[in-house]
């Protein structure tokens, strides 16, 4: 069963006078439980992509189904229901309200269900597991500031997973982690695309998560040109993994 | 709503310089609204105090007749009404349970007649001296002299009446009997004390544009002083009303009777004054001649033409109620009385019967309010400027919330609730700061210099009060301008998207 259905997506933006063709028509079909990574060249639309599978943006034109639900013609609050209950969000940047410490930014999403009718002991056992899991237990009372940039990281991938999504996205997840803990995030990713089939849908560049993933989309030019199996994309592109030529391809570090 | 707190008091906290800032605003805004609202609420109940409970009473009734409801201060040579059946209004006024007590007045401008200078003038009340004390809280004091009993003759003469008096026609009035008090004199009369025209009496004429007026010579009993906004009733002499219906020759046929013997009366009505006293006691005096010479009047009694109205004539009645509160409901039931027994009067609130007075004291009011509106307006716009300002910096941190499922209620709550605690903390901090300069104000005892400052006292001292109402009218406009300045920041706040916090990014 397709979790994602997307037909003829077309997203341009209004750049000053001229606009920007972000997508150009693509179609694309993901199936309940895929664990797929998107690459591309930094401006070929990927984030774009994500973004509008997460629901946070529309597309100009086509039609996005989730869980086959169209939601392009949503209201902002039903759309908003969507990012809480069904999808989990990774940003590039970890995006961590402030004034709250490591647990509560965990429990926050949680906090926001309120149709889940949790009792505050579960929603802090659930949000101290996720913690557990992604290895910040030490730093639980820690407000994101008093942490690196890898651990806050790490807990802004607690809280995509703390409400068990239907769909994970996450825009270069491990892009700011070691290859220690980004591979023991992946590992626990993988875990849950196994035991709770977790859409996973994530954006790298970096082939030690490629080899992590079912499925590899390549996009280039607002397109999709090829969706291919992870290990045939691999060989084909004869990456290497936990090598730091392939890492330091990374649009993160080309930013820097 | 512990999440939306605990975030709003640790972004409150984090953010301190600008909450500091809002907070200080509205500290100050509270505080000057405070002691705005201790001056307005002073001013309401001084002039209530000491013009409706001291001079008009709640209520002031007056002829159908008389088009203007400003009767108290009326342009100089206006007349007031006259009220004619007077025993009926007051079986009615006696009659109504909402109705304390009522007292009825002449009230009129009457030239003050001299041999050596121009024509003077002067408001006078006619009244029963004690009946009007005990209505009036004993408002008038005396300064000299002594007070009129409520059977006695003579007129008690303002202390700036009499030195305007001095000053515009150069005698000094005194009580017979009473020597001169230099404290009393002003810097010109006592300058002046050797050579000083001292009277113990004036000759008073009504004026009229309806009937004819006497001129009678009235012995001054005392000096007087109005307890509180003498700068405004100065003007007003108080007489007794019958002196004061002579006066203005509010007499009828049958007061005539009364004065002049039957035998008489045939001679009277044929204009034979003088062969009837054969001397020049009485005089007929045509006042609108040239050649009216004011020296031949002292002393002497003159009676022109009599005017035909009841008994018992007045100008006005000043009624007290019960409940002072119910002013225009019992204004109301008075009339419907009043037209039902086709008594010829009105009812007006005593605010309308002050006329300017009450349109001066609506505008310091008004002004008084204004200036604290003005201060909240600012504050409005700064504290929506800053909060604006804070919700752009937030952009990524209110656009991370929205991408991981947050509504816009949530942002809106968010925001409101800073907003509120600073509200709450800083405001809630100036009031009581308002409430203390407030009392500090009060205890001080400043006293009033000038007009205007009486109007804006309330009073002849500065009195500013603070009640429970006045409290929670100070919480009312604060939670407004809590509400008002955070409606733009809010709508600011609500439209970021989690595309703008990745834009952003």
């Amino acid at each position: 069963m397709n979790i994602i259905e997307m037909k003829n997506i077309k997203k341009n933006y209004p750049l000053g006078e001229t606009v920007v063709n972000a997508l150009r028509g693509i179609d694309l079909s993901v199936e309940e439980g895929a664990f797929i990574s998107i690459v591309g060249p930094s401006g070929s639309g990927k984030t774009t992509l994500l973004n509008l599978i997460g629901c946070i943006d529309s597309p100009t034109e086509g039609s996005v189904k989730i869980g086959g639900e169209d939601i392009t013609m949503l209201d902002d609050t039903t759309l908003t229901n969507i990012r809480l209950f069904k999808v989990g969000f990774i940003f590039q940047t970890f995006n961590l309200i402030p004034v709250l410490n490591l647990l509560e930014n965990v429990e926050f999403p949680l906090l926001l269900m309120k149709e889940h009718k949790l009792t505050k002991e579960e929603i802090r056992d659930r949000a101290k597991k996720c913690i557990e899991e992604v290895g910040l237990k030490e730093y639980i009372d820690h407000r994101p500031a008093e942490l690196s940039g890898g651990q806050r990281q790490r807990v802004a991938i607690a809280r995509a997973l703390v409400t068990r999504p239907q769909i994970v996205l996450a825009d270069e997840p491990t892009a700011n982690l070691d290859s220690e803990t980004g591979a023991a995030i992946l590992t626990l990713m993988k875990k849950l695309n196994k035991t709770e089939n977790t859409t996973f849908i994530f954006s790298t560049h970096d082939p030690d998560v490629l080899q992590y993933a079912t499925e590899v989309v390549k996009i280039r030019d607002g397109l999709i040109i090829d969706k291919t199996e992870s290990s045939k994309y691999l060989k084909q592109n004869g990456a290497k993994t936990k090598s730091g030529a392939a890492k330091a391809q990374s649009p993160v570090k080309r930013r820097k | 709503m512990n999440l939306i707190i605990k975030i709003a008091w640790r972004n409150i906290m984090r953010h301190r310089g600008k909450s500091l800032v809002v907070g200080i605003i509205l500290f100050l805004g509270a505080t000057v609204m405070t002691i705005g609202n201790g001056v307005v609420s002073a001013m309401e109940k001084g002039l209530k105090e000491n013009i409706m409970n001291r001079f008009t009473g709640q209520l002031v009734i007056m002829s159908d007749k008389q088009e203007q409801d400003n009767v108290i201060f009326t342009p100089l040579g206006t007349d007031v009404e006259i009220i004619t059946g007077f025993d009926k209004i007051k079986k009615i006024l006696s009659t109504q349970d909402y109705i304390d007590k009522y007292l009825p007045v002449g009230k009129g401008l009457t030239l003050i007649l001299n041999d050596n200078s121009d024509v003077g003038y002067a408001l006078v009340l006619g009244v029963k001296f004690e009946d009007y004390q005990k209505m009036f809280k004993n408002n008038i004091k005396l300064v000299e002299g002594k007070l009129l009993g409520n059977d006695d003759r003579g007129i008690l003469v303002t202390s700036g009446s009499r030195k305007r008096q001095y000053d515009e026609q150069d005698f000094w009035l005194q009580p017979e009997g009473v020597p001169l008090n230099d404290k009393n004199l002003g810097p010109e009369a006592l300058a002046n004390k050797k050579n000083l025209d001292v009277r113990n009496s004036i000759v008073m004429m009504g004026t009229s544009s309806e009937n004819t007026t006497m001129d009678i010579k009235m012995d001054v009993t005392g000096i007087v002083k109005y307890s509180y906004l003498d700068e405004f009733w100065k003007n007003f002499n108080i007489m007794d009303i019958e002196s004061f219906r002579e006066v203005f020759n509010y007499v009828t046929s049958t007061d005539v009777v009364t004065q002049v013997p039957k035998e008489k009366q045939k001679l009277l009505e044929r204009d034979n004054f003088d062969s009837l006293f054969g001397e020049s006691v009485v005089e007929k005096v045509d006042t609108g001649k040239k050649d009216y010479d004011v020296s031949k009047l002292i002393g002497k009694r003159v009676i022109r033409k009599k005017v035909n109205v009841d008994s018992g004539a007045y100008n006005l009645i000043f009624v007290k109620l019960k409940d002072s509160d119910a002013i225009d409901k019992s204004a109301k039931k008075l009339n419907t009385t009043f037209k039902a027994a086709g008594a010829g009067v009105r009812a007006v609130p005593w605010k309308k019967a002050i006329g300017q007075l009450g349109d001066i004291a609506m505008i310091m009011r008004g002004a008084t309010i204004g200036f604290v509106m003005l201060i909240f307006f600012v504050a409005i716009i700064i504290i929506m400027n800053t909060l604006s300002m804070a919700a752009m910096e937030r952009v990524s941190e209110i656009g991370m919330m929205r991408a991981v499922g947050a509504q816009k209620s949530f942002i809106a709550g968010m925001f409101f609730a800073e907003t509120t605690i600073i509200s709450f903390v800083f405001g809630g901090a100036g009031i009581i700061a308002g409430a203390v300069i407030v009392a500090i104000l009060n205890s001080l005892n400043i006293t009033a210099e000038n007009h205007i400052l009486q109007l804006l006292f309330g009073g002849d001292v500065f009195k500013p009060a603070l009640d429970a109402v006045d409290i929670l009218i100070g919480v009312i406009e604060l939670t407004l301008v809590t509400v008002l300045a955070v409606v733009y920041p809010l709508m600011v706040a609500r439209r970021i998207t989690p595309l703008d916090a990745i834009m952003r990014d």
